[in-house]
């Protein structure tokens, strides 16, 4: 509803103020009123700052109403009311119609697609009398411009239907779940909304009584722009409605949970607010009287207003009555006292070996330090055992500087230049929240490499969803992608590149994997350890809320099942603005020297961090929780454990330097607490309000956690799989049908134009991007004098993974390898993310066991080591686990980025040629995918001394400048691989194809790139190949406007097979994903 | 004569900083560092609002910023003929102090947009243009979420009227802007605001052009002649 705000076009009046504005002045006194108890009434030009804020927006709110708006109201709504004449004379403007998406094609859209949707109800528009009740699963009908009660709308699943321009008594809508219905422009009583989950309604530009909104959780509607009395919102939790511009008495808000209402720029009596917990609402601004605000718990409202000022009389700062601490002391007294192990997700053998340790009964404190770090999650209990390979295989490699364990490694790149990197997952929460999952997986990660030391460079993603067609995918796809860009964009990190595929068995677990890679100078690498007693320990950053409690051993590690909206609050909220002042502020104390140790706070907040610094320090930590600043001052000693809040570090400092380090913070404007000191005693000591509360040794909580050796079993399906080869799928057998399945394939979701996604990152800030997606690989300089750079790439296919999972985690290895040399740049190092199901069914700790085998014996061959990564389990619906998704990142490095080659054909009438050798390979392809929904059979055979020649050859000829182009061939085979280079490139070429045409086009062999030489570089090329021993076979010439192709099927001459022009071949790639998105 | 000095200002959130001082010292000029949170202007030459989004732009996109202590002298300078180029949150931050006219509001899509973007330049006679010729089609990055140019009927017709649109968007309008505004200037010529950016075109290496790098050129040949 954002475009609906009033957002003056410079009106005279507001030009008039321009000169003599109060400058910072109201910044200033807002600030000083919410810490004064008098809350003394501000300048009195705020308030008329502010009045004529709100004229203004009262005179956007007709405007929007207007035949011609300035600003198109949102899609979904219709412009229902006929144009007051004497606004529209005075007000409405007659500008050209927005292109792009306009709301009418909106509509139509929404509508078409109901239409095909099959057995769900009507678009119910234009009649009169009562409407059809609507129920069902799926999107929603429209109902528009109706007369008479709206219909009922109960029970269904998915977005729920947009309710706009009608008149008369508006729907009922309860029991849903999913987005709840936009409702705009009507007139009469506004629907009641009540026992739903999800978003509930945004509420815009109404008359008459708004809606009654009880019982809900979820964020609560937005209500702008309405006239009359405001809703009623009582018993909801989640946040509450944002209600701004409204005229008529302010909504009655008691009862409810969670943030409370912003109310700003209203006039007519205020909401009394009674009764509520968590933060008060901000009221600023306000005429009439202003809001009774009592009973409440949790700060009180900064208060800004004119008129009478409310009365306050709740408590809050002051804390109430709290539960009897449970100090060390008390559990000494009390060792038969029952605790919630359970529930927090300890088993009965690990609750008795944390009382072994303690020599007595853990406080509630400890037991939630143990709980959090003994989980899944941060103690990699499963997993640890087969993680040890990557260190015991190692490859020998002069390049790793900091090995696995630290946050991130960090690699040796010469010149004296360090790169760190690393990808992260953060699965659960984005299908909970999308938005939010993703926007604070790319913050984590980022955390993680600041942590190193390093400026952070880049980011990628590589994302998985169910099916493109699929309702919940429309609901997941759209948010984590803008979560992605709303905080790497925000951040001013270029996104350079990832992936973006779907597959139904990702349906109700999507994957969001974020990578970031920073770069330092070898002398600045920073470790997480709190050396030398009497340093002292700094937090600093956000303040620390309720967010994300339990986030750790709760969420990250249940599978999702018909209780997951329950979850909802446990979902971290990312604010880049405050990462962004973070990194600044880092990078200039560690510029400095000020820190001996730093350590992000993620997974497990300040339980981790104080465990995991003291554990690889000198051993002790004493820290005084009271300390700690707070968002929610009624946050328990366990909470203010647990707590994920985002946006925080810890870093030890020398005395001496904790004032300048406490200056550079003060010159961000980031808070930043003294809260403990480092000591020799061996023991993390925590106090809470004078007594001790934490008593334990911190290497048993970040070191020593439990490791399970879990049991192992093939999957019982796997040899009817492996049986089932695509060898009886029915192949094209013309020219015809081999040029439709290249059509088809280009549009298939998964090898179709990201662009949809990609163009909603910023891949340019920063200035040094010199490739990024849909290319190979993304492309970073360094040095801009020497030309020093990496590439980066990351990659899976768990399609592959499933069929074979040992072979499946080398062909993701091999690719990110093969795409890293196809820029130029020779591979260094490897990350990785092992997105798994469940570790307790043996089918898939099987997989488990196999891939990660597969992946250290192939990185040993190939010589790149694994630096680090991150194992995510639990991805699975009910007992169904996803498809082993192993996701590998390759770096590599360019001794001088302007060297690098791009997979553009640009330069008319260059060689095409094919490096490596094509075998009949199709089990788990995309052609089998997209055709016949196929799987089975085995993948691609894994052939690493192949990818070795291929790329040693890739990087020599780069660096010889010999190549114009270069695209590795994977998914969809050299087919895929010629659509994206003519599409990118904007040129034709012809083809001649060797062997059986569908098996060149379209069979996945490994170790393949095509190529485009430099005229007059054909010979050296080939000598190149001869000497590593890569087949080279020449396939044509760059040129044209179509992708034209002679070859033979089965037996037959060879012929030209087909011709189709780039137009065509881009209408295929470039259509579907808007189609799905929007 | 030395080097003629361009200041860069950092607000809290500014993100291409880095960048706009790159492009100022590939165009032959001394990049000068501005902290939001002094009232000096360091005697510059000409100032570079960057991109990013400054204070977190939570209540709108410049809106916070234009209160920030260095904002006061730039207004005045300003007013006194000091050359001001505006950068996507820069153009922000520069209406709403209403040193130019009209305002942002979100993409017409409501989705942050990036992409290689055809101009035209429509006004070659600013302080910031000189080095192009009207009417001349340059390519330059686009990246925002708040790129669409509105402003009320009489102050378009003004714009349009005095020729003060100094560049237009070819091909496709990428966030809806009226009149298919990319960027406008005061009616002094000093003071232009862009929503694309012109400093992340200004190499070939990682540009989609260097059809960028004339806006800083423009500005260093008037302060060398001036």
């Amino acid at each position: 509803m954002s475009e609906q705000r009033p957002d003056a076009p410079g009106s005279d009046r507001r030009s008039r103020r321009g000169h003599d504005e109060p400058s910072l002045e109201w910044l200033e006194d807002l600030k000083s009123d919410a810490d004064d108890p008098e809350l003394a009434p501000v300048d009195p030009a705020v308030t008329e700052a502010f009045e004529a804020i709100v004229e203004e927006g009262d005179a956007a709110a007709r405007r929007s109403s207007a035949a011609n708006p300035v600003v198109p109201p949102a899609a979904g709504a219709e412009p229902g009311r006929p144009p007051a004449p004497e606004e529209a004379d005075e007000l409405t403007p007659t500008p050209p119609p927005a292109p792009g998406l306009a709301p009418a094609d909106a509509d139509a859209e929404f509508v078409r697609a109901l239409a095909e949707e099959g057995p769900l109800p009507g678009v119910v528009a234009g009649d009169s009398g009562e409407q059809p009740a609507v129920s069902g699963t799926g999107p929603q009908p429209a109902v528009t411009s109706n007369t008479g009660p709206q219909p009922a709308v109960s029970g269904n699943t998915g977005p729920q239907p947009a309710v706009s321009g009608n008149t008369g008594p508006q729907p009922a809508v309860s029991g849903n779940t999913g987005p709840q219905p936009a409702v705009s422009g009507n007139t009469g009583p506004q629907p009641a909304v009540s026992g739903n989950t999800g978003p509930q309604p945004a509420v815009s530009g109404n008359t008459g009584p708004q809606p009654a909104v009880s019982g809900n959780t979820g964020p609560q509607p937005a209500v702008s722009g309405n006239t009359g009395p405001q809703p009623a919102v009582p018993g909801n939790t989640g946040p509450q409605p944002a209600v701004p511009g409204n005229t008529g008495p302010q909504p009655a808000v008691p009862g409810n949970t969670g943030p409370q209402p912003a109310v700003s720029g209203n006039t007519g009596p205020q909401p009394a607010v009674p009764g509520n917990t968590g933060p008060q609402p901000a009221v600023p601004s306000n005429t009439g009287p202003q809001p009774a605000v009592s009973g409440d718990t949790g700060p009180q409202p900064a208060v800004g207003g004119t008129g009478p000022q409310p009365a306050v009389a709740g408590t809050g700062e002051r804390p109430v009555a709290e539960p009897v601490t449970d100090t060390v002391e008390t559990a000494r007294r009390t060792p038969d006292r029952p605790q919630p192990f359970a529930e927090l997700g300890m088993k009965d053998d690990e609750y008795r070996r944390v009382r072994d340790i303690l020599g007595r009964r853990p406080t509630s404190a400890e037991l939630a330090i143990y709980s959090v770090m003994w989980s899944e999650h941060c103690s990699y209990k499963s997993s640890k055992v087969h993680l040890r390979q990557f260190g015991e295989k190692a490859p020998q490699s002069d390049a790793l500087l900091v090995g696995m364990g630290e946050n991130a490694g960090v690699v040796d790149i010469g010149q004296g230049w360090a790169v760190t990197f690393k990808v992260e997952s953060h699965n659960h929460p984005s299908y909970v929240e999308p938005y939010q999952g993703a926007a604070t997986g790319v913050g984590g990660i980022v955390r993680d490499i600041m942590s190193m030391g390093a400026r952070p460079i880049a980011v990628m993603d590589s994302l998985r969803f169910g099916p493109a067609d699929a309702p919940d995918t429309q609901r997941v796809l759209p948010g984590v992608v803008a979560g992605v860009g709303g905080y790497g964009n925000s951040l001013g990190l270029p996104n350079i590149g990832g992936e973006t595929v779907f597959d139904a068995c990702y349906a109700q677990n999507p994957l969001v994997n974020a990578l970031c890679v920073g770069v330092m100078k070898h002398g600045d690498i920073k470790r997480a350890a709190a050396p030398g007693p009497g340093n002292k320990v700094i937090l600093f950053g956000a303040g620390t809320g309720p967010d994300g409690i339990g986030g750790a051993s709760v969420l990250a590690s249940a599978t999702f099942d018909d209780e997951s909206h329950a979850k909802r609050p446990s979902v971290q909220v990312g604010d880049p603005f405050m990462e962004k002042i973070l990194i600044e502020c880092c990078l200039e104390v560690f510029a400095e020297d000020l820190v001996v140790g730093i350590q992000d706070l993620g997974a497990a907040g300040v339980s981790c961090a104080t465990t995991e610094l003291a554990a690889a320090g000198t051993g002790g930590m004493h820290v005084d929780l009271d300390a700690v600043p707070l968002r929610d001052a009624t946050l328990l000693p366990e909470e203010i454990l647990m707590s994920e809040s985002q946006e925080r570090m810890m870093a030890v400092v020398e005395p001496a330097k904790v004032e300048r380090f406490l200056e550079i913070c003060a010159r961000w404007e980031i808070p930043a607490t003294v809260i403990g000191e480092v000591t020799d005693t061996g023991r993390l000591v925590m106090t809470w309000r004078g007594e001790t509360i934490v008593d334990i040794p911190p290497g048993t909580a970040a070191d020593e956690g439990p490791v399970y050796e879990r049991p192992i079993a093939p999957p019982a399906d796997l040899g009817s799989l492996q049986s089932n080869t695509p060898g009886q799928l029915t192949r094209p057998s013309n020219g015809d049908e081999l040029r439709r399945t290249v059509l088809w394939l280009a549009g298939s979701p998964n090898l179709a134009s990201k662009t949809w996604v990609t163009s909603q990152y910023d891949r340019y800030v920063l200035g040094n991007t010199v490739q990024a997606m849909p290319e190979n690989a993304g492309v970073v300089r360094i040095d801009p004098d020497s030309g020093l750079g990496i590439a980066l790439s990351l990659d899976g296919n768990g399609r592959y993974t499933r069929l074979d999972p040992y072979s499946g985690a080398q062909l993701a290895l091999s690719e990110a390898f093969r795409n890293v040399a196809a820029t130029g740049a020779r591979p260094l190092a490897v990350t990785n993310c092992l997105n798994f199901g469940s570790p307790e069914d043996p089918g898939v700790m099987w997989q488990f066991a196999q891939a990660t085998e597969g992946l250290a014996d192939a990185c040993r061959y190939l010589g790149v080591p694994v630096t680090g990564g991150n194992v995510s389990f639990y991805n699975q619906t009910g007992t169904t686990p996803i498809n082993p998704t192993p996701v590998i990142g390759v770096l590599g490095v360019h001794d001088d980025v302007r060297r690098r080659v791009n997979m553009s054909f640009t330069s008319d009438g260059a060689t095409l040629a094919l490096l490596g050798e094509t075998r009949e390979e199709f089990g788990g392809s995309e052609w089998a995918h997209v055709v016949y929904r196929h799987l089975g059979g085995l993948p691609p055979k894994v052939d690493l001394a192949a990818e070795l020649a291929l790329a040693s050859v890739l990087v020599a000829a780069s660096r010889e400048g010999l190549l114009t182009a270069a695209h590795d061939l994977s998914d969809g085979g050299l087919s895929q691989a010629l659509v994206e280079s003519c599409l990118r490139g904007g040129l034709g070429a012809s083809i001649t194809l060797p062997g059986d045409a569908f098996v060149t086009l379209f069979s996945e062999s490994v170790a393949r790139a095509v190529v485009a030489i430099r005229p007059g570089g054909e010979a050296r090329v080939a000598a190149l190949c001869e000497q590593a021993g890569v087949p080279v076979t020449q396939l044509g010439v760059i040129g044209g406007d179509e992708l034209r192709v002679t070859g033979r099927v089965g037996e037959a001459e060879a012929q030209e097979l087909f011709a189709i022009p780039l137009s065509e071949l881009r209408e295929s790639h470039e259509r579907t994903l808007p189609s799905y998105a929007g | 004569m030395d080097a003629a000095r361009v200041g860069v200002i950092t607000f809290p959130g500014s993100l291409d900083d880095r960048d706009a001082a790159r492009a100022v010292r590939l165009a032959g000029a001394e990049p000068v560092a501005l902290w939001h949170a002094d009232d000096d202007l360091k005697d510059v030459d000409a100032v570079v609002l960057p991109g990013g989004f400054s204070y977190g732009d939570y209540l709108r996109a410049g809106a916070i910023a234009r209160f920030a202590p260095l904002m006061g002298a730039l207004v005045d300078a300003a007013h006194g003929g000091l050359p001001v180029l505006g950068i996507c949150n820069g153009f922000q931050v520069l209406c709403e102090s209403h040193l130019l006219p009209g305002a942002l509001l979100p993409n017409a899509g409501l989705h942050f947009v990036c992409r290689d973007q055809r101009l035209r330049i429509d006004d070659a006679d600013t302080a910031w243009t000189r080095d192009y010729s009207t009417g001349q089609e340059i390519v330059v990055p686009i990246k925002n979420r708040d790129g669409r140019y509105v402003a009320d009927p009489r102050t378009l017709a003004e714009l349009e009227g005095e020729g003060r649109v100094v560049a237009r968007y070819l091909d496709l309008n990428p966030n809806g802007s009226l009149n298919d505004i990319a960027g406008v200037r005061n009616e002094a010529g000093n003071v232009v605001g862009l929503m694309p950016h012109p400093e992340h075109a200004v190499e070939s290496l990682t540009g989609p052009s260097t059809d960028g790098l004339g806006f800083f050129t423009s500005i260093v040949k008037r302060l060398v002649e001036a």
